[in-house]
């Protein structure tokens, strides 16, 4: 959550000295490379936090409704599916951000990996946070205080 | 396997793990990494294509107007525009239903997410509306319909991700968006003075506590001016409009009007930081979906098959694709639903010879309406929460507003120049209209 708010005040300054720099006619063109940086860090980063607080977006939350056995398998079901797109996400994004060492970005000619560094390790959050609810979910159970408030949490 | 065939494998993966509880990112990914497994395309590719998804300027401007929709929430900034709406329409038969309405007009002029409209509200206006005798499902789905709105009215998070994903000028779709939200607003207002309880009836306010609310509220009520003043200006783009009008509430609004909340803003910062990923990270995922779509020649499919019916007549095709994403909007999220629909709209623009700027206007206009409709119906899930009601009598208590909705949709469908009419005044490029040669005016496509 606090890198969440470290990306948005960074490409909140960098868009604002990106426009004063160039409302005084000196404009710092690399500054649109920082901001697009703090942005997609935080996509990504701020997709591994929303897992861990099971804030991100759903079709239905039917498992809420669900007890006991139930609820364990298609709660577990879920997580491992999360778990395999993580895992995707760390080792084709790893792929990925390898072979960008050899792209850059213009006019300052960053290695595009700077960015797409951002997946894997999301990937890898991701894959932790999921790893971490089945071990806790098998532990203690799935079911708690968020299934009575879970549209609440995100509008809050 | 045949196209078709990975199609609907891509598609029902999707659909089935979202409806088992997947969270849409995943549940995207997950049926687009199946499907390319029996494609030639490669795996890293299309998580490649995620990043791909999100690494768009125009997008930067969804993070900053959900900041902005944050930080006038929680510095409790909004009861000011409650106030003036109050004086304005507070002594109507309904009083406080023409409150929430015309409150919400005034919101969607400075937050993009209906989220934070309905957050607002449900504090503010529902208790009085509760204590007042309102039954509490017409309150949380009047509620609901009047936050629709926050996506029409400009600043709206789902033009800005149509406008980059679609190429489609996003000031074009900001002013093509003000006729069906102010339509909404009008015919919420109709509907709660002659269909909706009385309430207790009011004196009408002076004209000096008018001028008293105006004067209160007049330093929020220029976030709108600032946004849309700066981008048909041409001074700041959609995304440099956000941040200034999130620097204008930090720097002047919060420290004026509530300086108590200045040690809280790190709170927002970082509540905002993660909200805005959240919707993305489903931009991210559909944007892999959409682009395994186009390869699998999904667009050709369906526009064949709206061609077979509509021919090339630009109201038959819009009109199809109204019902199509009248179904979608019940199902999916509108994000997602832009992006994964993206290359079929652009098809079907092509084909009818469609004005992008009405298409986008129609597209948005129908998916806001799966806001309120059952089973995805995110904005009346969220206020009947709030409001402390089922959603099932919420739903019940919202169906005859639907016809509200269904009366704009069709207006934007059949009157495309007057869904226009604000585009090409103000910002005629964005409408494909170029400077008349001779120096006067602007030729307009017909």
């Amino acid at each position: 959550m606090i890198l969440c708010c470290v990306s948005i005040v960074g490409f909140t300054g960098s868009v604002f000295l990106d426009v004063v720099t160039r409302e005084i006619g000196a404009p710092w063109l690399w500054l649109q490379q920082v901001t697009t940086g703090f942005f997609a860090w935080g996509v990504f980063i701020g997709m591994a936090a929303a897992v861990r607080r099971n804030d991100h977006l759903y079709l239905v939350e039917i498992t809420k409704r669900l007890k006991g056995p139930k609820r364990t398998f298609m709660e577990s079901f879920n997580r491992l599916v999360v778990l395999g797109v993580a895992l995707a996400m760390v080792w084709f994004g790893y792929k990925n951000a390898m072979l960008d060492l050899g792209s850059f970005r213009m006019p300052s000619l960053i290695p595009l990996t700077y960015y797409t560094a951002s997946v894997p390790l999301s990937g890898l959050l991701i894959a932790l946070f999921a790893v971490e609810q089945l071990v806790n979910g098998w532990q203690k159970g799935f079911e708690g205080p968020e299934d009575t408030d879970d549209f609440g949490r995100v509008a809050e | 396997m045949s196209s078709g065939a990975v199609l609907f494998l891509m598609a029902f993966l999707f659909l089935g793990l979202g409806y088992m509880g997947v969270p849409v990112a995943f549940a995207l990914m997950a049926g687009v990494l199946v499907a390319t497994s029996f494609t030639q395309i490669s795996l890293q590719s299309m998580v490649g294509q995620m990043f791909h998804g999100i690494d768009s300027e125009t997008l930067l401007a969804v993070p900053f107007f959900l900041l902005v929709g944050e930080l006038m929430t929680s510095a409790n900034v909004t009861q000011r525009m409650v106030r003036l709406a109050q004086t304005m329409v507070g002594h109507m038969r309904g009083g406080l239903a023409q409150v929430v309405t015309l409150f919400s007009m005034f919101f969607a002029g400075i937050s993009g997410s209906s989220t934070a409209d309905v957050a607002v509200l449900s504090r503010t206006v529902a208790p009085e509306m509760d204590k007042e005798g309102y039954d509490r499902a017409f309150t949380a789905a009047l509620i609901a319909c009047a936050s629709t709105m926050a996506n029409l009215i400009p600043p709206s998070i789902m033009a800005v991700v149509y406008g980059a994903t679609g190429n489609v000028s996003i000031g074009g779709l900001f002013l093509g968006g003000i006729v069906p939200g102010v339509l909404i607003g009008i015919g919420l207002m109709i509907y709660s003075h002659f269909f909706g309880p009385v309430g207790v009836r009011k004196m009408r306010a002076s004209m000096s506590e008018f001028v008293d609310a105006l004067q209160a509220s007049a330093l929020p009520l220029m976030i709108p001016l600032i946004i849309m003043g700066g981008i048909l200006t041409g001074w700041f783009t959609p995304t440099e409009a956000g941040m200034i009008a999130s620097v204008y509430i930090l720097v002047v609004l919060i420290p004026l009007l509530n300086r108590g909340h200045l040690p809280h803003l790190w709170r927002d910062f970082m509540y905002t930081g993660m909200l805005y990923a959240i919707p993305l990270a489903a931009v991210a995922g559909a944007s892999a979906f959409g682009w395994m779509l186009g390869f699998l020649r999904g667009p050709d499919i369906v526009a064949a098959w709206i061609a077979d019916y509509a021919g090339t007549s630009p109201g038959m095709i819009l009109l199809l694709l109204v019902l199509l994403f009248v179904i979608i909007g019940d199902f999916v999220d509108a994000v997602p639903a832009i992006i994964i629909f993206m290359p079929i709209i652009n098809k079907l623009t092509e084909l009818g010879n469609i004005n992008p700027v009405h298409m986008g206007v129609v597209i948005i206009t129908t998916l806001v309406f799966g806001l309120i409709t059952p089973p995805y119906g995110l904005s009346l899930l969220v206020a009947s929460k709030f409001v402390g009601v089922s959603f099932a009598s919420a739903m019940r208590a919202s169906l005859p507003i639907y016809i509200v909705f269904i009366v704009t949709i069709a207006f934007t469908v059949l009157f495309p120049d007057v869904v226009l009419y604000l585009p090409k005044l103000l910002l005629p490029e964005s409408v494909g209209c170029f400077k008349n040669p001779s120096g006067v005016g602007y030729i307009c496509p017909t």
